[in-house]
């Protein structure tokens, strides 16, 4: 058993090393169906930070009256604190509204002029509420306009739930459109791996002819090539793992200045995930070349 | 022991390749298969090497009955029976020596076991100094040469050589014939599948022939006839 082990191994190093040029074209296709799928994998991935960094920034102001007193003002913020749709409660007075207004519009010169000239501070304090799930936004506007208080300015939120909506209704086009395309390149990559297992062990078949006739056993004849799709699997990682890094730390200083504020590195995610990402790749490559093998063999060699 | 009992071969329903095929062949003879292409010499070759089966009769070798045998049972059956072919069918990334070696890694033949019986087949057929080359770099001669060392190597009771001369010259196909008749001395039973007249008639030894898939003529120490 171990003998025999050994010589489905040697047999399948020897046929990778001596048939180099069928095993570059092999790996070279595996790299590259591979390299469509970790680009697939990076767009969907800063798609999806991007989705969350705008969900992030979903609040719904409630603006409060000018005289409201701390008391009421911290009452109120208790009240819908404790609400369980509400993930957090910020406090914003009418001294940090105007400052945050002229922060806003420094470069706006005539809006400071306007500003200076109503001689006193026209905005009102206000809560700024930030949804736990900004899908229960709505459920959480409904349940702050049911609030009884007299310090509460406006309760109209019409345009907030119209913007919820429509970045829900965003969010998940991206997502079904993003889950279609990943299908759709999974499935074409996994084409072009089978395919290009097939192609080689098509080149083989001769041999394949002359194992069975010297009366090699199924195993002999099979193994070898499994252990070769598997081989090749593995090198088409290695060499994915070692073009892919470089080309992440190309595009993570473009990512810092595309979403800046937003703290996206794509490197980190890569290294933090690498054992799921690239040993899912390599267990996936593997099982469609030994599916392929397996198919092709049983065609050349009806084993 | 070869026996052939009313054998029928038809690939499409009504072309019958071969038609009630009867033979008997001894242990340790030499036999000429003659007849022109198409008339199921090879078709012949393949049922008694377990790739194709029949659609009628039996077919025995030794005490074996191989009429239905199974895909599982055909690598022991071809390591009982030697085969070399026209094209010689010798594996192109492997070396002489390494090509001989596969028959009996294959089987799982201990290496020590498997450098022993090589060196002694790549002697018999004049092959040791060249046993380092690979296949494209040695004449037809020496490749059909090595094929047969292969076939030998599970020192079969049965040699099956078709159209082994096809490929080659006359001084190399004397050659491989001289081999086969050394071979058959050792008491291996030899069967010759050829169209080649001169090589039949040199050999006076017995000769089948098989037209439009029937044995039209079995004589001992015959000659080429059709």
């Amino acid at each position: 058993m171990f003998l025999s082990l050994l010589r489905i191994i040697k047999f399948s190093l020897q046929d990778i090393s001596r048939n180099i040029w069928l095993t570059i074209a092999t790996v070279t296709i595996l790299v590259l169906a591979l390299l469509s799928v970790n680009t697939l994998l990076t767009v969907e991935v800063l798609s999806r930070h991007a989705i969350e960094a705008v969900k992030e920034k979903v609040d719904i102001s409630l603006y409060l009256k000018a005289d409201a007193s701390e008391e009421q003002i911290t009452s109120l913020k208790t009240q819908i604190t404790q609400m369980t749709k509400a993930k957090k409660v910020m406090y914003t007075s009418k001294a940090d509204a105007l400052r945050y207004f002229r922060e806003k519009n420094k470069d706006k010169p005539e809006v400071l002029t306007a500003l200076r000239e109503l001689g006193r501070n026209p905005l009102s304090p206000s809560l700024i509420i930030v949804p736990n799930n900004v899908d229960e936004a709505p459920q959480l506007i409904n349940e702050i306009k049911q609030i009884d208080s007299d310090i509460i300015e406006s309760r109209d939120f019409a345009d907030n739930t119209m913007i919820l909506e429509k970045i829900n209704d965003i969010t998940k086009k991206i997502s079904e459109v993003g889950l279609f395309i990943i299908f759709i390149f999974l499935f074409t990559s996994m084409l072009v791996a089978y395919n290009s297992i097939k192609v080689a062990i098509y080149t083989h078949r001769r041999e394949i002819e002359i194992m069975r006739l010297v009366g090699a056993s199924n195993k002999f004849i099979y193994l070898p090539f499994v252990l070769s799709a598997i081989i090749y699997a593995f090198l088409s990682v290695v060499l994915i793992v070692l073009l892919f890094y470089p080309f992440l730390g190309l595009l993570q200083p473009y990512l810092e200045v595309f979403f800046m504020d937003y703290n996206i590195n794509i490197i980190d995610y890569f290294v933090n995930n690498f054992w799921i990402i690239f040993g899912l790749q390599f267990l996936a490559v593997s099982a469609i070349g030994v599916l392929s093998s397996w198919l092709a063999i049983r065609r050349y060699a009806k084993v | 022991m070869i026996k052939l009992v009313n054998v029928s071969k038809s690939y499409l329903k009504g072309v019958n390749i071969l038609q009630a095929i009867n033979l008997y062949i001894e242990a340790g003879e030499f036999v000429s298969l003659v007849g022109q292409s198409g008339s199921g010499k090879t078709s012949l070759v393949k049922i008694l090497i377990g790739e194709e089966k029949i659609n009628d009769g039996r077919v025995i070798i030794g005490d074996w009955d191989i009429t239905k045998i199974s895909r599982r049972e055909v690598p022991y059956l071809r390591r009982q029976i030697g085969v070399i072919f026209q094209d010689f069918k010798l594996l192109p990334q492997k070396t002489l020596w390494e090509n001989v070696a596969f028959a009996l890694e294959v089987c799982g033949q201990p290496q020590v076991k498997i450098n022993k019986i090589v060196s002694s087949v790549m002697r018999l057929v004049g092959l040791e100094d060249k046993k380092d080359r690979y296949p494209h770099e040695v004449s037809g001669g020496e490749q059909q040469r090595t094929a047969i060392a292969r076939s030998l190597v599970h020192q079969p009771k049965i040699l099956l050589a078709d159209e082994p001369t096809g490929n080659l010259d006359s001084i190399n196909a004397n050659e491989i014939i001289d081999l086969l008749i050394r071979i058959n001395k050792f008491g291996t039973t030899v069967i010759l599948v050829t169209h080649n007249r001169e090589i039949v008639n040199q050999l006076k030894k017995r000769v089948i022939a098989i037209e439009k898939g029937k044995v039209v003529s079995d004589q001992e120490k015959g000659k080429y006839l059709l």
